[in-house]
């Protein structure tokens, strides 16, 4: 197969796009993708700063790597989660691939917050992951409003935004769909959310981060009993098959012609937003989610 | 015959009459963008023909936690 664009050999085949691409031209494909994105939703203003949510795996570093190729004014937040045997190493590996580059990157340790997710995990009765997702919200959100960020951008793929989609539209979650997209406009002490990579499947991602030599931590959460939405993104994945492009069709018309008539249902769904007592950030009970954890956990601990 | 390592598994599998990366990708019921295909550092469209001695790993795309 000839690499669309000049011809070469080609080393990437995408159904979707109905081409194949040599490495060189590949890259620039990718980039593309992500100029268009920030573009159709007014992600990044000229001059902005923006705070990448680096977890380490490959959505997260290629997001730094091309966010900085593209120019823009980027800095990385990893949470340290404190877990045993994954989050030193996951750690160690993020931060050598940053220093490498020249990517600033900061970390935020939560031990020293007294959230250390396996304290939280005694500590609290629900799934672990649905805390830890929390938890790490609360801080990619508060370092970035805390330090002059004006957008948060997270490593969404097409694969997790049409799975979160699908899931969403098979429960018609009203409140979800009004609130689900590639860029969230900032809110109070909510900087704007936004996600550069939500045209580019995991595939895609993958092969940009072996073309660039990014070397990501591939080594699973030893808490993730298995991703939730796996099943969806292999229906998904099906469909896809049978016909290439179904989902980006899907994801674009539901922000092209959808989403409209969802908006607004967040906000009578949901409860008001106050200011926590205790941090200050929005929260829909007097104390928020986070803090309320913590007391936990100090509790648990006493 | 054709050595693949698949995803972070050490333990290779061998394979004869396989020709192509389609071939080996059906075989392994993987489908087209399921997975990296890499031989001597270069990824390998589906349409790529392999040798007997060829040394490919298969890296599995989808992301976890
Ligand atoms: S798998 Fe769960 S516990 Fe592990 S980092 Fe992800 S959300 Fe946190
Ligand atoms: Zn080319
Ligand atoms: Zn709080």
């Amino acid at each position: 197969m000839k690499c669309k664009r000049c011809g070469e050999t080609a080393a990437v085949k995408l159904p979707s796009h109905h081409a194949g691409f040599c490495p060189d031209c590949f890259e620039l494909f990718f980039k593309r993708q992500v100029e268009t994105a920030i573009r159709r939703h007014a992600m990044i203003a000229p001059g902005e700063k923006v705070l990448v949510a680096v977890s380490g795996g490959k959505d997260s570093l290629a997001l730094m790597r091309v966010l900085s190729d593209l120019g823009h004014d980027v800095a990385g937040l990893h949470v340290h989660l404190g877990i045993p045997d994954s989050s030193d190493p996951v750690c160690a590996r993020t931060e050598a691939y940053c220093r490498e580059n020249g990517f600033a990157l900061h970390v935020l340790r939560m031990a020293e917050l007294g959230l250390a997710i396996p304290k939280v995990k005694d500590a609290v009765h629900r799934p672990i992951c649905a805390v830890c997702g929390k938890i790490k919200r609360h801080y990619f959100n508060r370092f970035a409003y805390e330090n002059g960020y004006a957008a948060l951008a997270t490593g969404h793929n097409l694969d997790d935004e049409t799975a979160r989609l699908f899931a969403n539209v098979l429960r018609w979650d009203e409140a979800y769909l009004g609130g689900q997209g590639p860029s969230l406009p900032a809110e109070g002490r909510f900087v704007r959310k936004i996600k550069p990579l939500y045209r580019l499947t995991e595939f895609e991602t993958a092969a940009y981060c072996f073309l660039k030599g990014i070397d990501h931590w591939k080594a699973a959460c030893p808490y993730s009993g298995g991703a939730s939405f796996t099943s969806h993104k292999r229906l998904l994945a099906d469909l896809e098959y049978t016909s290439p492009g179904q989902k980006t069709a899907f994801y674009e018309a539901f922000l092209a012609k959808g989403r409209q008539h969802f908006r607004g249902e967040g906000n009578d769904a949901g409860p008001v937003l106050q200011p926590c007592a205790r941090c200050g950030y929005p929260s829909s009970a007097e104390v928020c989610g986070v803090c309320r954890i913590r007391s936990l956990v100090e509790k648990a601990g006493a | 015959m054709i050595t693949v390592t698949l995803g972070t598994n050490n333990t290779p599998a061998t394979f004869e009459k396989i020709k192509t990366v389609l071939q080996l990708l059906n075989n392994l019921h993987l489908r087209v963008n399921d997975a990296l295909v890499i031989r001597d550092g270069e990824l390998l469209t589906p349409d790529r023909h392999l040798r007997p001695g060829d040394h490919v790993a298969i890296r599995p795309v989808v992301s976890r936690g």
